[in-house]
């Protein structure tokens, strides 16, 4: 049988134009043009390097603070620095670090090194990730945008062998409409997998070929608000992070108060995804947040402009997937190049997509598919082992909880990153969840104001999120009798309340019964019910491409 | 048979709007960060034009599609995107970034980018989804002296010229014969819009697309013969009672409310 999706062969197809894919397109382009220059007798195209991109352009799905260290950016684009309204971008000027209490905030007398962000600049990740992308398709790199990557494609040998794009025009019961196309075969000997965190990709390549780091990954998911406040209140540059309330000692995490040009502020919190409680609101946890008299009163007559959501690794070091095999390598947050100390990992994502660059080129020129592998040597030395080696046991100085693991962190910040006490055996976030009934004290909760506080769907509503809506459901739940019999037993089905768009709800039937049912054009893309369900049975798959939020100015 | 496809870039449906206050004490929209998209009834009459052209091809005639806006450098993603559907070249009328056109500004600036142009036909959206005019169609004809006809929706060949089915009111509609060349404005719905392949998207990167500056076709702001008074977002004047009780207490005191608003007898 004829295969209704026509191949495109291809050299390299980088999967995710963020900071990670853009940089590796960017970087091989430059080294492309050097040798050609060098070597006229043997040029080399750049015809066969695409990216793909699920947004509807590039940026629309990106989301940070964000903070950046601009050392890669200034290795691979020295011009970011005269075109800094391009990136809404700010150099921190003043750093504090705050501890909360229920009632009172209390700014630390010194800010921890890991958080002293001179040098760094406050930029908007979107507007990045447009910019790198003007300069990728301006040096003849391909850009598909609203093009999701839907699976991998496999040689009969067990190689990766590209990937198969999203099909176009199926309808809620994945019959074709009028119009419909099927997605194309990208064929490509190699496969740069740089879809951020959680990819459905590399969680594909992840099963199949057992990909395992020494812990399993971790995750947090960060919730994000972009302000607007009267002139004055809270100077552009300015970068706040907070401890302690609301997220108690149990929950790790924090909040940030970035300064952003124009009177804006960026304002979010980052809660594990590593909580006892089946109850873990992260969105109800934000919204709480806010209504601290020290952020109250900061936001008193602002307005919010814009929201988002999205899901980060902090495993750190030792939850580090293996980066490069036969035909592919890992990028940016899809590998967990996260630095949770400094909550950083944009200059990450680049310098691991130049490092990529450089193992990329060597396989290309010389047709030699096995010199990808010296990607995953030089990642795990160099700049970024500089970087993440000294931080390898920040995340699980926490595993007593936030008192002691401060205190730990410390320790480990003097020792080098040593840890002198040992730890419980590693487990991901979602065996943590304790059942419903062990619950004593009820979640946190409070009713929205729509001022200050807001529901989901109003802040759904700011994150520009749109999917066809005609379209089968993207999060595939392979037995959705576990929601109604077992799940909503044993946790009181956790993601009602983990989801922060609402995508998730129990229906009461009409025989009382109560069935899990999806809204699925609400879903922001932060992968939280990937990470966190507690079954493991929710695998987030692409929507239609173009689909999901619109993250301008984020 | 020739087509051009008059094209705008409008902010995205769900784009939220905001005002900034005006030095002059009027409000402008924010234009920044919002993202933008081609106006609808604009890509279902580019869906149209690429129609007629494939029907052309299938008799062995020839067919070509150009697409034609007039905007500031971002409007140039939107005629890629046309191109990557199967439109065979495009004409951008470069604005200076912030400059705001009014429908006849728009039409006199095409009509004099399409001078060198021959064509048989010239298709529009029949409004845009963000100012709702229905202007820049109309003007655009009567500045090239062609005949137009509005709310088309079907179109075929006729004679030599066109026949087209316009939507009317209630329901209704109107066949009328037109020669070529001629304008028509879209409806939106003339037919399914089709997906941008992954070929259709590397192949558009060749071909051409043309600049032109504003200023060199003599149009300006100052061409404006439209001038906004005040932008204001709608004031909530709705009022919502919840009405109490049991089911028939609550349908009295409905029946009774809609007695004294006499909206029944």
């Amino acid at each position: 049988m004829i295969s209704p999706h026509p191949e495109l062969p291809a050299e390299v197809v980088i999967v995710g134009a963020g900071p990670a894919g853009l940089a590796c397109a960017l970087r091989l382009a430059q080294i492309i043009d050097t040798h050609n220059a060098a070597h006229p007798e043997a040029p080399i195209s750049k015809d066969g390097i695409c990216v793909l991109e699920k947004g509807r352009e590039p940026g629309a799905h990106l989301l940070s603070g964000a903070v950046m260290d601009p050392g890669a950016l200034r290795r691979l684009a020295p011009e970011f620095a005269t075109d800094l309204a391009a990136l809404d971008a700010v150099p921190v000027h003043d750093d504090a670090a705050w501890f909360l209490s229920r009632r009172r905030a209390w700014r630390l007398p010194i800010t921890p090194p890991p958080l002293r962000n001179h040098g760094n600049y406050i930029i908007s990740l979107q507007k990045l990730g447009a910019w790198l992308a003007q300069k990728v398709e301006a040096a003849g790199i391909t850009i598909f945008s609203g093009v999701a990557g839907a699976e991998l494609l496999w040689t009969e040998s067990g190689r990766i062998a590209g990937v198969r794009t999203d099909d176009k025009g199926r309808d809620r019961d994945g019959q074709p409409k009028t119009g419909f196309e099927p997605g194309s075969d990208i064929t490509a000997p190699v496969t740069v997998l740089a879809e951020g965190v959680r990819g459905s990709l590399t969680e594909q390549l992840r099963k199949r070929l057992r990909l395992e780091g020494k812990i399993p990954q971790t995750f947090a998911l960060g919730i994000k608000e972009i302000w607007e406040l009267p002139p004055g209140r809270f100077p552009a540059g300015r970068v706040y992070h907070t401890l302690g309330w609301p997220l108690g000692n149990a929950l790790y995490g924090g909040g940030w108060i970035y300064g952003l040009p124009e009177n804006r502020i960026s304002l979010g919190l980052v809660t594990g995804l590593e909580s006892s409680d089946p109850r873990l609101d992260p969105h109800a946890l934000f919204q709480i947040f806010k209504t601290h008299p020290w952020v109250r009163q900061l936001l008193q007559d602002g307005e919010m402009i814009r929201f988002g959501a999205k899901a980060l690794p902090n495993g750190g070091w030792p939850a580090l997937m293996p980066l490069a095999g036969e035909g592919w390598l890992l990028l940016g947050d899809s590998a967990g190049f996260l630095n949770g100390q400094r909550l950083k990992g944009i200059h990450l994502a680049i310098e691991s997509g130049c490092l990529a660059a450089e193992s990329v080129f060597a396989a290309l020129r010389d047709r030699s598919p096995a010199r990808l592998g010296e990607y995953a040597t030089r990642a795990r030395q160099g700049a970024i082992r500089r970087e993440l080696w000294p931080a390898r046991n920040f995340h699980r100085a926490f595993e007593h909880g936030m008192a002691l693991g401060l205190a730990r962190a410390g320790l480990q910040w003097i020792m080098g990153g040593r840890d002198p006490f040992g730890f419980a055996p590693a487990r991901p976030g979602y065996q943590r969840m304790r059942p419903l009934a062990e619950m004593r004290h009820p979640a946190p909760a409070l009713t929205p104001d729509g001022r200050l506080t807001f529901d989901k769907m109003a802040d759904v509503y700011h994150s520009g999120t749109r999917h066809e809506e005609d379209q089968p459901a993207h999060l595939l739940i392979s037995d959705t009798q576990i929601c109604a019999t077992r799940c909503a037993r044993e946790f009181g089905n956790p993601c009602r309340f983990f989801c922060p768009a609402q995508v998730y709800e129990m229906a009461e039937q009409s025989d009382g019964s109560r069935q899990i049912h999806l809204n699925p054009s609400n879903c922001v893309h932060c992968k939280t019910c990937d990470i966190l369900d507690p079954y493991q049975i929710i695998t987030w798959a692409p929507p239609e491409g173009g689909g999901g939020p619109d993250y301008q100015g984020c | 048979m020739k087509i051009i496809v008059c094209l705008k870039q409008v902010p995205a449906k769900d784009a939220p709007l905001r005002l900034a206050a005006g030095s002059d004490g009027r409000a402008t929209a924010i234009r920044e960060d919002v993202s933008f998209e081609m106006n609808e009834p604009d890509a279902y009459a580019l869906e149209a034009a690429l129609r007629l052209k494939e029907a052309c091809l299938a008799r062995q005639e020839s067919g070509e599609v150009a697409v034609l806006t007039v905007g500031p450098a971002r409007a140039a993603q939107m005629l890629r995107e046309a191109l990557a559907k199967g439109a065979d070249r495009a004409l951008h009328i470069e604005t200076p970034s912030g400059a705001e056109l009014d429908s006849h500004a728009i039409a006199v600036a095409m009509a004099a980018g399409l001078q060198s142009e021959n064509f048989d036909l010239i298709l529009t959206g029949l409004q845009s989804d963000d100012a709702g005019y229905a202007q820049t169609g109309l003007l655009l004809a009567e500045n090239l002296g062609l005949p137009h006809a509005t709310i088309i929706m079907k179109i075929e060949p006729h004679a030599g010229g066109l026949r087209v089915k316009r939507e009317l009111e209630g329901g209704r509609f109107q066949w009328l014969e037109l020669p070529r060349p001629a304008l028509l404005t879209i409806q939106s719905g003339i037919d399914k819009l089709r997906y941008a392949t992954l070929l259709g998207i590397k192949q558009a990167k060749n071909k051409p697309l043309a600049r032109l500056e504003l200023s060199a076709l003599g149009v300006s702001p100052g061409s404006n013969r439209l001038a906004v008074a005040r932008l204001a977002m709608p004031e909530k004047t709705k009022a919502t009672e919840m009405l109490a009780g049991t089911p028939a207490e609550m349908a009295a005191a409905l029946a009774q409310k809609l007695r004294q608003l006499h909206l029944v007898p």
